[in-house]
């Protein structure tokens, strides 16, 4: 039987053959999906280049100032067109740029005079065969003397898009050509890294890799006022996946301001109400929160002066004289103390039931790093005791990668539907909804672990392969619906958050 | 700028500054135990401007250079420290043209550091305090604060 994937491009081929319902689908960008491209260090180069070139040509100058210009505007072509067409005097005084030309190097003896010999205002040397240096200002000094002002801004004050000419008050910016044409190779090197990370910096639609090490950067033009109905993932040319948004790691389906305020709440809630959770109860009458640290059963209120039992949370007036044991629990005013206290810790539960499950999927993606070494001794294993060869044990590795993908997946469920309001009806319909697709896809997950936590057996190999390709198969399918139904609803503004967003 | 023109530079600076300064200042190089010149050691006389409250006194001030002059800028500092808001209990000046993260570019010559920090005394920056007292006395209290500058003033008499 061919592959499900060559009979799709067959059909793909011929697309006169009006198939645009279920086949073309599965070919088209999913709801969740954004485009970008990954970007090389020598791509960024390019990039500015042709940026920078465009601009010279539209306003007529030399490709150094346009630089000069772009890197003051922040790269924001149309900003910097219009403020040049408006003003250009203003334009070219406010980022430093002399646009007049003249001669970057000049041998001292040229400019010298027996009246007048060139002498350099920084170290006062006047050897007639050095070369001196300026830029359009023609603030002009000793090569030497310039060239070790540049490499200390470069090197050591990791300056670079805009280094001032060494003169007192002078406010123009050495440009690039003048810096790629004194500095030494190492230097300009380095230069042009500090260029492009500014470059980056600079761009809003340019991040860099969080990953450690990772020199890509990432382009994608999500606009930041988007990040309320679309989570931005993007996977680097490195395999980190990050959200482009924030830069945190993925966090489908959860959109950023709910990630943020999720974090928050967990960095200041979670240890406290689980500590609160366990060990307090509430004062029935003024829902004080009480910690029990000796003593009997029998309660004052420090603040509300209100008298109950510990244990069936009941008056105590209705108690008698059974201080020590308690036998009311089952009596109606004790239920109803009870209850009224289960209601006020509800949000609290709630907030736990939501946190503990997120921070288990966090714990079990961690472990799964474990998981990962022991799989590829599995690999090894199957290798050596079975007929299978090195890309038919490859379904192992890929297993554990959906796997972590889908840990992480839910473990943003969580926080996703902590947040969401269930005021009204149709909400509820689609917290239900949400739920499921969550249940299914939990499930789906624990079972695909469970299969490759289990030792080998031998004679099973072929059975557990088949079975983790198709278990694969499957959450993979359910986190795809999933993560399609929450964008979905996310672009339709179907989900209602109890906060607020901004 | 290669080790060693530090010392190349102040001698010229010294050469340029016996040949004209501003009126009313002074400035010249320390002196080593053995009777040589210390030319990375000044001691310098700021006058305060005619006119305003600062006049008729000198204020001294030692100048001390980094082995990197001119690619970092000197330490100045008021002997005794000044009462003023942009100056440190400890006697320095904060000054943008004196830190090299902001204003300071090699070719700023003493003549120029020096008619800077005369300019500071009588238009001090309330952006950048460094001491406590005379800041407070500069925002909330201006009579007071200008009693403590003439009287200061008359302690340094020219």
């Amino acid at each position: 039987m061919p592959p499900a994937g060559d009979e799709l491009e067959y059909f793909e081929d011929g697309e006169d053959l009006n198939f645009d319902g279920v086949l073309a689908e599965k070919h088209r960008k999913k709801l969740y999906q954004v485009d970008y491209t990954v970007q090389s260090a020598k791509h960024l180069m390019g990039s500015q280049d042709k940026e920078v070139g465009q601009v010279a040509v539209i306003l007529g100058m030399p490709k150094e100032h346009a630089a000069t210009l772009l890197r003051h505007y922040r790269w924001n072509k149309e900003k910097l067109i219009e403020r040049y067409m408006d003003n250009p005097d203003s334009v070219l005084r406010i980022a430093g740029v002399v646009t007049e030309h003249v001669r970057r190097i000049i041998p001292a003896r040229e400019i010298s005079s027996p009246e007048h010999p060139f002498s350099c205002d920084i170290c006062c040397d006047d050897d007639e065969d050095s070369e001196t240096v300026a830029v359009s200002c023609n603030h002009r000094f000793c090569r030497t003397c310039y060239e070790h002002y540049l490499r200390q801004k470069i090197k050591e004050e990791g300056e670079s898009r805009k280094i001032e000419c060494p003169q007192d008050g002078c406010k123009i910016v050495v440009d690039e050509k003048t810096v790629e044409q004194v500095v030494d190779k190492n230097t300009h090197l380095r230069y042009r890294e500090l260029l492009n990370r500014t470059y980056v910096d600079d761009n809003d639609h340019l991040r860099w890799c969080p990953a450690p090490n990772c020199e890509f950067a990432v382009e994608c033009h999500i606009p930041s006022t988007s990040l309320t109905t679309i989570v931005p993932t993007v996977e680097c040319e490195c395999g980190h996946q990050f959200c482009f948004g924030c830069g945190l790691p993925d966090h489908q389906p959860a959109i950023c301001p709910l990630v943020k305020k999720w974090q928050k709440k967990c960095e200041d809630d979670s240890e406290t109400a689980n500590w609160i959770s366990a060990h307090t109860k509430e004062c029935p009458k003024c829902h004080s929160t009480i910690e029990k640290n000796g003593g009997c059963n029998h309660m004052t209120c420090r603040k509300c002066k209100y008298e109950f039992c510990w244990v069936c949370m009941g008056p105590w007036s209705e108690h008698g004289t059974s201080w020590y044991n308690c036998n009311r629990y089952d009596e109606k005013s004790s239920h109803e103390a009870r209850d009224s206290q289960t209601q006020s810790r509800a949000s609290l539960e709630r907030y736990l039931h939501y946190y503990n499950r997120f921070a288990n999927h966090q714990q079990s993606a961690k472990l799964d790093q474990d998981l990962y070494r022991k799989t590829e001794k599995k690999m090894e294993e199957m290798q050596q005791t079975s007929d299978l060869s090195w890309i038919e044990v490859q379904f192992l590795k890929k297993a554990v990668d959906t796997l972590t993908q889908c840990r992480m997946t839910l473990k943003w469920t969580y926080a996703f539907a902590f947040y969401l309001s269930r005021t009204n009806e149709t909400v509820i319909f689609e917290v239900c909804d949400v739920t499921d697709n969550q249940k299914d896809l939990e499930m789906a997950t624990e079972y695909l672990s469970e299969l490759l936590e289990k030792p080998l057996e031998r004679e099973k190999i072929a059975e557990l392969r088949q079975n983790v390709l198709d278990k694969t198969v499957y959450v993979k399918q359910r986190r795809e619906i999933l993560l399609e139904d929450t964008a979905k609803g996310l672009l339709e503004n179907r989900w209602s958050f109890f906060v607020d967003l901004k | 700028m290669s080790t060693g023109i530090a010392r190349a530079r102040l001698g010229e600076e010294r050469k340029q500054w016996r040949k004209d300064h501003p009126h009313g200042f002074w400035a010249r190089p320390g002196k080593n135990e053995d009777g040589t010149l210390d030319l990375m050691n000044w001691s310098c006389g700021i006058p305060g401007k005619a006119g305003t409250m600062w006049e008729n006194a000198v204020y001294k001030l030692v100048m001390i250079f980094p082995e990197d002059y001119p690619s970092k800028p000197p330490k100045c500092k008021f002997t005794p420290p000044l009462f003023h808001p942009n100056v440190y209990p400890s006697g320095t000046v904060c000054l943008s043209i004196l830190n090299e993260e902001e204003a300071w570019k090699p070719a700023i010559t003493i003549k120029q550091i020096l008619l800077g920090i005369q300019d500071l005394l009588d238009d001090p920056n309330p952006e950048s305090p460094a001491q406590s007292e005379a800041y407070l006395l500069f925002r909330k209290d201006r009579p007071q604060y200008e009693k403590r500058v003439r009287l200061q003033a008359q302690q340094n008499m020219s």
